[in-house]
């Protein structure tokens, strides 16, 4: 048979758009095949790199649990109310992704320094940002925020207010309105939120090498390595990076299926 | 009973004010009007889904102006029957019954009642998403009945069915109603659904009440211009009229009982109300010669656009009769009426009595 026009015209721009595609593919499957097999073993036996990596994935989760907890209930008074400042507060959320990495490390130091209030409260609890687990999770929760609050919002608007008011007409106040019909048919989308809070989190170098160097999460120990031994050994931590982020999701994602299935 | 007074709803870009009405256990009440004339608005905020500006409502002879809407023990059914969709039917219908105070055994006998009431039986393991159109309404209905609501509200209940399920619902939800004694009010924009269905109703433009009270009244005695081109009265003229006779242009209309009498005002005719006549006949006190100037055909019905001595008149006759007098712009025929079908209106009457903006506001 042959293809009609439209399908002509769909597999151009199909191919004007290769290029961005393959800029994508290409690095990504180059760094994937290069390490051997011993290349790999070798880094995952090493204790160092193990930390690393579970540091990276423990402290994005963490910071996409507080998102969770801080994030959701601002993600639903953006989908269902107006209120006025309603585009300034927006704007805020979506600052994270604007700001340089770098400028984002800086700024929570001045924050959390001896000089500033706020730093002197959580120096008086104990509790210190410059190089520690709390400077990073601070800081993944940061850059992280936009990408939970924006997919969350997105799910709250999804599920029609009428549900909401066919479950008050029956009698549910606005508590048991939210937690027996808006959550269980926007989780999927708060799922999706974590995922992606984590999947940014995951990837952050920039502002978590300002604030905390050490310890040392992965995206670091492959900046270290890499500019202290070569191309050569940062490679196969990047490799169980990719791998252990993707293996992360799937089991998110298949998580929230099953929850979804069960509801 | 529900009763709505001076009821007012701000949100933003539209107003609802000045709403009374009130409906009691006898009553399925329609609120009709075009789309955006806040009738549905009206619906939300008698059931607390939108707070009150100014006014009260009082269901039960209770006040509940400032409750929010979940103790307002109102049963509210949606178009798109906003079934719970992660929820099975069972689950659906039995959700508002654990705020209710109600024991197992009177759960146990409503669910009974209604699931063998509207025949859901086979229904109630499955999940609503994969219902059909008649089929979520019965369960929508259940889910609202189960609590035994002091009224029901109906959002354009049968608009979205399947014109072979909207005979089935329309006669389940007359029957409930006899059943229940309860108010019904029912947002529609369907005529055959209100005249049906409804007993008295209010008619909105733009956030007002511009006529309420029997479904006849309204239908047949419109008191503003606009509520009769609204219920279909699309002839529409200016006229003086006096001693029993109306002045359209060059025409002479002989009217019948009480009209509204001046040098200025409208009078309306139902396009349904316009007959072919036959040379010599006497069965019409108004029998003229016109011109057709357009046929437009509608369906089961042919819109006849008609020119006597310079006024306009639209008439709907069957295709039939079209047919069997070959009926093309141009000829010549002769029409009838009964001053009987005929109804006068004064010309202020109204919020706008321009008929320029009346043809835009509506085009049935």
């Amino acid at each position: 048979m042959k293809p009609s026009r439209d399908t002509l015209f769909f597999a151009l721009l199909f191919f004007v758009s290769l290029p961005l595609v393959l800029l994508v593919v290409l690095p990504l499957t180059r760094m994937l095949t290069q390490p051997g097999l011993a290349d790999l073993w070798e880094a995952i036996a090493d204790p160092v790199v193990l930390r690393a990596l579970a540091r990276s994935v423990g402290t994005s989760l963490a910071a996409a649990g507080i998102c969770l907890v801080f994030g959701t209930p601002l993600a639903y008074v953006l989908a269902r109310k107006a209120f006025p400042g309603k585009r300034l507060v927006e704007g805020i959320v979506d600052l994270p992704i604007m700001i340089p990495h770098p400028v984002i490390g800086i700024a929570i130091l001045s924050l959390a320094g001896r000089n500033h209030p706020l730093g002197q409260f959580l120096n008086g609890l104990g509790i210190q940002v410059m190089g520690t687990y709390w400077g990073i999770i601070a800081v993944l929760a940061f850059v992280g925020l936009p990408f939970f609050v924006n997919t969350t919002k997105a799910g709250f608007e999804s599920v029609p207010s009428r549900l909401e008011n066919a479950s008050r007409s029956l009698g549910a106040g606005v508590g048991h309105t939210l937690f027996r019909i808006t959550l269980p048919l926007s989780w999927p989308h708060i799922v999706l939120g974590m995922i992606m809070c984590t999947a940014r989190a995951i990837s952050e170098f920039g502002a978590i090498v300002i604030v905390a160097y050490h310890p040392m999460t992965a995206p670091v120990l492959i900046y270290e390595r890499f500019t202290a031994y070569g191309l050569r050994y940062s490679q196969p931590i990047c490799v169980w990076l990719i791998v252990i982020s993707f293996l992360l999701f799937v089991g998110m994602r298949f998580v929230s299926r099953h929850r979804r299935v069960e509801a | 009973m529900i009763k709505v007074q001076d009821f007012e709803v701000r949100v933003p870009g539209f107003h609802l004010q000045s709403v009374s009405l009130n409906a009691g256990p006898e009553d399925v009440f329609a609120l009709i009007g075009p789309t955006g004339s806040g009738k549905s608005l009206l619906l939300e905020g008698i059931a607390g889904l939108v707070p009150a500006a100014k006014g009260s409502v009082q269901i039960g002879g209770e006040d509940m102006t400032r409750r929010p809407p979940e103790s307002r023990g109102l049963g509210l059914v949606y178009q798109d029957t906003a079934l719970f969709p992660h929820l099975s039917v069972r689950e659906n219908i039995l959700y508002g019954t654990r705020y209710h105070a109600l024991d197992t055994r009177t759960v146990q006998s409503r669910f009974d009642r209604f699931v063998r009431r509207l025949n859901l039986k086979n229904l109630l393991d499955r999940s609503p998403v994969r219902l059909s159109g008649g089929e979520k309404q019965r369960v929508a209905l259940a889910r609202a009945l189960m609590l035994q609501p002091r009224a029901l509200l109906l959002d354009e209940p049968i608009s979205s069915l399947d014109p072979l399920f909207r005979d089935a619902i329309r006669e389940l939800l007359r029957s409930l109603h006899q059943e229940l004694h309860i108010p019904f009010i029912l947002v529609s924009h369907n005529f055959s659904e209100v005249l049906y269905l409804a007993n008295r109703g209010a008619i909105l433009r733009r956030g007002r009440i511009e006529q309420s009270g029997t479904i006849r009244a309204l239908f047949e005695r419109p008191e503003t211009p606009f509520v009769a081109r609204f219920v279909g009265m699309q002839n529409l003229w200016r006229c003086s009229a006096r001693e029993g006779w109306a002045r359209v242009g060059d025409l002479k209309i002989r009217l019948n009982g009480p009209a509204v009498q001046g040098d200025d005002v409208f009078l309306a005719l139902r396009p349904e109300d316009i007959d072919r006549v036959r040379e010599n006949a006497h069965e019409y006190e108004n029998v003229f010669q016109g011109r057709v100037v357009a046929l437009d055909g509608r369906g089961f019905y042919v819109r006849v656009a008609l020119d006597v001595k310079g006024v306009r008149f639209s008439a709907f006759w069957t295709r039939q009769v079209v047919s069997r007098h070959s009926l093309e712009p141009g000829q010549t025929v002769r029409i009838g009426f009964s001053s009987g079908s005929l109804h006068t209106i004064r010309v202020d009457a109204g919020q706008s009595a321009d008929e320029g903006t009346l043809d835009g506001a509506l085009d049935l």
